[in-house]
């Protein structure tokens, strides 16, 4: 693919750098805020109604750990193409979850940074919880495409 | 931290180190987080808690309506809760009139355990309605520092629960691995969110008003056959 002249490859890995840094550094924050109250996130998890009980539990405890974890290996620079995979699933995972609470009228918080569960009908904010992942889907896509970044521990990442 | 050379490569010792430092605080943090959070068969009880009942602190065992309160003594709505119709409670769980089960949850925090744990103790001294009358009546800020144990016990003095054997069982944290079990039992039976109350196994609809309105919940008990 022809790129237009201003993107020269140290400007590409520039943004690279704060794409990474931004997706990284959201879904690291998303998951610390998590890890220390598990109880809450696995009653965020349930308050979804798309998974058994049980199931949403252990998924509950699991899933921040996770999201700590590929937010590191984004913030270092570390396997960026496979982290960038990784998170992008879980953002369109997201997206699906909150659309479908959403179009089954339930009111929760999608308790995405802690919190979460239910909310008063007049206080859910689906739409503004879908364009963030959806934002944060297309980060993601742009580190899949070109995965060098300025900084990045690992400069050929994979 | 800046790597510039070896631009075609990299460096797979780096790579695999972090990627296994990382892969280790995944596994690892996932696995305290679920052993925290299952339910702990060698747990000791407190005299009135019963495992058939979610590990609650139950009164009058044998009698009908069966009343479940899923709270968190930290948890502000619980404190309004408790001041519209815990009296009523009360009344129903000395005179013999229902069962009650109190279920203390402690997703709020540590403290939210420290208070949990206390009101155990409470319990086995034969002072658990007083005790949680008192520690929602001086509820402080979420996990401000008031409920260390020393101010658990200082909270409890208040309400004539006091003594050597009471004051031991919270500095030792005797019923902390309960507080576990009763938290664990909440995510099974799909507590979101506290106050969470059950007559009979309904739970009490949160749009009803029933929670903060003493007049709502006693038509309530009385449907439930409270005379």
């Amino acid at each position: 693919m022809k790129l237009p002249a201003f993107l020269t490859e140290t400007r590409l890995n520039w943004l690279g750098l704060f794409v990474r840094l931004i997706l990284g550094g959201v879904i690291f924050v998303a998951g610390a805020l998590k890890v220390t109250a598990p109880y809450k996130a696995a009653a965020a998890m349930r308050a979804y109604e798309l998974l058994p009980i049980s199931v949403a539990n252990i998924l509950g405890y699991t899933l921040p750990w996770f999201e700590v974890g590929v937010g590191i290996l984004l913030i270092l620079g570390i396997a960026t193409r496979l982290s960038a995979i990784f998170a992008g699933s879980l953002m369109v995972i997201f997206i699906l979850a909150i659309a479908s609470a959403w179009a089954r009228g339930l009111s929760i918080d999608c308790g995405c940074f802690g919190g979460g569960g239910q909310v008063a009908p007049g206080e859910t904010k689906y739409l503004q919880e879908i364009l963030r992942d959806f934002g944060l889907t297309l980060l993601a896509v742009y580190l899949y495409l070109r995965p060098h970044t300025k900084w990045a521990l690992e400069p050929a990442s994979r | 931290m800046v790597n510039n050379k070896g631009k075609s490569s990299g460096d797979p010792i780096t790579r695999w180190l972090v990627i296994g430092m990382v892969a280790l605080v995944v596994v690892v943090g996932t696995g305290i987080s679920i052993f925290n959070n299952t339910s702990k068969k060698t747990a000791v009880l407190p005299s009135a808690a019963s495992v058939k009942d979610g590990y609650g602190i139950v009164f009058n065992g044998d009698l009908k309506p069966v009343i479940d309160v899923w709270e968190d003594f930290q948890c502000p709505s619980c404190k309004a809760f408790e001041a519209t119709n815990g009296d009523a409670l009360r009344a129903l769980a000395v005179e013999k009139k229902a069962k009650i089960v109190f279920h203390p949850l402690s997703f709020l925090g540590p403290e939210s355990v420290y208070a949990a744990n206390g009101a155990a103790c409470a319990a086995d001294q034969g002072k658990f309605l007083e005790y949680h009358a008192m520690m929602y009546k001086n509820q402080p800020a979420e996990n401000s520092g008031a409920w260390s144990n020393e101010g658990v016990i200082a909270t409890a003095a208040a309400a004539g629960v006091t003594g050597a054997e009471f004051e031991a069982c919270v500095n030792k944290g005797k019923y902390a691995d309960w507080v576990g079990n009763v938290g664990s039992e909440g995510s099974k039976q799909n507590i979101n969110s506290t106050p969470t109350v059950f007559i009979n196994g309904k739970e009490v609809d949160r749009a009803s008003g029933a929670y903060y309105s003493a007049a709502d919940f006693m038509k309530l008990l009385v449907a439930a056959g409270i005379k």
